[in-house]
């Protein structure tokens, strides 16, 4: 199961205005690890904690295949991702894949999550869900009809 | 008390189509309902549609899921309806998930977080999903009869109409204290009738107006929820004042022995046996109609349309150019499961879409067998309510029914609905001069006098073509074995052109 070139592009430009947010606010904090709490955040809310634990756990499994640099990584009782803040604080995330590796594996985990949401909700559905926490970031290639049907 | 003054209560679409009508309008406005059932049987997706066809950014509808199927899994389910709009997730309608606060705490405590909630967002809808779930919270310091009270008086106060979903049995409807703080309580049915599901609502109570008694269909299809009122979405039609217009068969004798033909608004049953050219006459009838500018429905269970036009073809009848006209439509409808409010609904689609004056049933019989079993014990009430909606707004129905034919009786149909009819035309074989003929005869015309002949038909190229004038030389015609009276007024014709002798 590979991840679809748009899902891991669209991981990448959350990281990207993350990472960008970072610069400004809170660097100590990487962008990866605000991307997945924003999601944790809002997936909680209407999902549940657990509803959004079970998700980051098969996303960060099906990470942990394809980078080994997630295999310290883990998913707390309560969703929150430990592991990842400690290793990354800034990273280019505008390299291609074989660029910074921590920024590699971000961009695996938050594009498998994205992935799994497309999944079980289709495109459209987290395109709009996406939209709430990062209106300034283009989904518009999540808007596709086959969204619905994903 | 004058109405001057009085509060006005707004009635919400409900989104459900044939809903609103069974509700009484729509949904009051602010009230606090309850929808029950067993699980499988359609609450979440009632409640799904009502908030697509309400809520909106400015106020939005606060979904709260609570335990039970996981919000993902719903929304990955619901959104294959399709009334389900993506877009207004989640600025217009927001999903909350409370199961964490249901697990560790109590009933005050999911109060509070709803409470928080509601008062952040101002939502016009409020939903939660399923609140029978938290009847399971140890230890909780609230009985769930008060969490409800105190939930109820809360969201109407902050004017939101709201929806509580909950699985419950048949045999906990009675004395259930939780029901009573209700203002709407609807119960929807699943339930098995042989081979086949029927789903049916009930509106149990609903305050501040007056919704359609009984038990209603509805269907789950993938528009979502459809029901399908008793009433026929009829309500508030005015009924058309009896009409004096004749409606001709296009067979003058026919017409001639039915006063000058059947009187618009009228219901006709054409009943006899096998062979005898009902459909025949009926699609006379129809075709008669369309020729005088009459557009007409025939909805047929026995054979497809294309080769009921074809046998209209055969006699000399074009049924095919009407129907690319729009003044003809042929309704194959053979659904499985299907109601005869599904059944009235697809009718009365038919008849206002293309104004139609004549409506053609063909059969009874194939009607009934076309229905789940579940349905045909309620066959003749059915009919009795369809044939009086129908001739309400001004159609005149032809039904045809086959009849057992038996040469001791004379029966009108094996359904005893002979009252449920206006006029009656009865065909039947008699033997005579060794040879099996068809006769046919006027029964019952209740808005006039008609003729009392029998008189002697044969279906030909042209169709129903009857024959020389009444029989009078034959004592017992409607036994099927009548005696030679030796009594005659007819003179003789060829035997290459089979006629009553003298």
């Amino acid at each position: 199961m590979t991840i679809p070139l748009e899902t891991r592009e669209l991981a990448r430009r959350l990281l990207i205005c993350e990472s960008d947010a970072c610069k400004s606010s809170e660097p100590e904090v990487s962008p990866t690890l605000r991307v997945y709490e924003k999601l944790r955040q809002s997936l909680g809310t209407f999902a549940g904690i657990a509803g959004f634990r079970s998700l980051a756990s098969r996303a960060l499994a099906l990470g942990k295949l394809e980078d080994l640099g997630l295999s310290e990584f883990r998913v707390t009782e309560d969703g929150r991702l430990l592991g990842l803040g400690e290793i990354e604080l800034q990273n280019d995330f505008d390299q291609g894949t074989g660029g910074d590796p921590a920024a590699e594996a971000g961009i695996i985990l938050i594009a498998r999550l994205l992935g799994l949401l497309h999944i079980f909700l289709g495109e459209a559905l987290t395109a709009s869900l996406l939209r709430v926490t990062w209106p300034g970031v283009a989904l518009d290639e999540c808007n596709s009809e086959k969204g619905r049907n994903a | 008390m004058s109405t001057q003054g009085r509060v006005t209560i707004n009635k919400l679409p409900t989104g459900v189509p044939g809903l609103d009508e069974i509700v009484g309008g729509g949904l009051p406005e602010f009230s606090f309902n309850i929808i029950a059932g067993a699980p499988g049987s359609g609450k979440t997706t009632l409640a799904h549609q009502f908030v697509f066809a309400n809520a909106t950014p400015e106020r939005p509808a606060l979904y709260f899921t609570v335990l039970g199927e996981s919000a993902i899994k719903m929304l990955r389910y619901q959104q294959q309806y399709k009334f389900f709009d993506p877009a207004k997730l989640p600025d217009a309608i927001r999903f909350i998930n409370l199961s964490q606060v249901v697990l560790e705490k109590d009933l005050g405590a999911v109060l509070e977080e709803i409470t928080k909630e509601v008062e952040k967002a101002n939502p016009a809808v409020v939903v939660v999903d399923s609140f029978r779930t938290m009847v399971r919270i140890p230890q909780s310091d609230m009985d769930l009869q008060s969490f409800i009270q105190r939930l109820a008086l809360f969201l109407a106060s902050w004017q939101a109409t709201t929806f509580l979903i909950g699985e419950y049995a048949e045999d906990e409807l009675r004395d259930n204290p939780i029901f009573t703080v209700a203002d709407g309580l609807f119960w929807l049915r699943q339930t098995a009738e042989r081979n086949s599901i029927v789903r049916k609502l009930q509106i149990v109570k609903l305050r501040g107006q007056a919704s359609v008694p009984g038990l209603h269909t509805f269907r789950i299809s993938d528009a979502g929820m459809q029901a399908f009122s008793r009433t026929f979405g009829l309500v508030g039609h005015v009924k058309e004042p009896p009409s004096h217009r004749r409606l001709s068969f296009g067979i003058p004798e026919l017409d001639s022995m039915l006063g000058g033909g059947v009187r618009e608004g009228d219901s006709v049953l054409v009943a006899g046996s096998s062979g005898t050219g009902k459909s025949v006459l009926a699609t006379q009838f129809i075709a008669e109609g369309i020729r005088q500018g009459e557009p007409g429905i025939v909805a047929v269970f026995e054979e497809r349309p294309q080769a009921y036009a074809e046998r209209a073809s055969s006699l000399g009848l074009d049924l095919e150019t009407p129907q690319k006209d729009g003044k003809l439509e042929i309704l194959y409808l053979r659904p499985l499961d299907l109601s005869v409010d599904e059944t009235m609904h697809s009718i009365l689609d038919a008849v206002q879409k293309i104004g139609a004056k004549r409506l053609v049933i063909d059969s009874l019989a194939g009607f009934e067998m076309a229905l789940s079993p579940g349905f045909r014990a309620d066959f003749r009430e059915s009919l009795y309510r369809m044939i009086f909606a129908l001739t309400g707004i001004g159609v005149t129905i032809l039904s045809t029914v086959e009849v057992d034919e038996s040469f001791t009786e004379f029966p009108f149909s094996t359904y005893s609905i002979s009252f449920l009819t206006d006029d009656i035309i009865r065909l039947r074989y008699v033997s005579i001069d060794g040879q099996l003929r068809k006769i046919m005869v006027v029964i019952k015309m209740r808005g006039g006098n008609h003729a009392k002949d029998i008189r002697e038909y044969e279906i030909t190229s042209k169709g129903v073509v009857i024959l020389g004038k009444r029989l009078t030389d034959y004592q017992g015609l409607i036994s099927g074995i009548p005696v030679h009276s030796g009594r005659s007024d007819q003179k003789e014709e060829p035997s290459d052109h089979p006629k009553i002798r003298a």
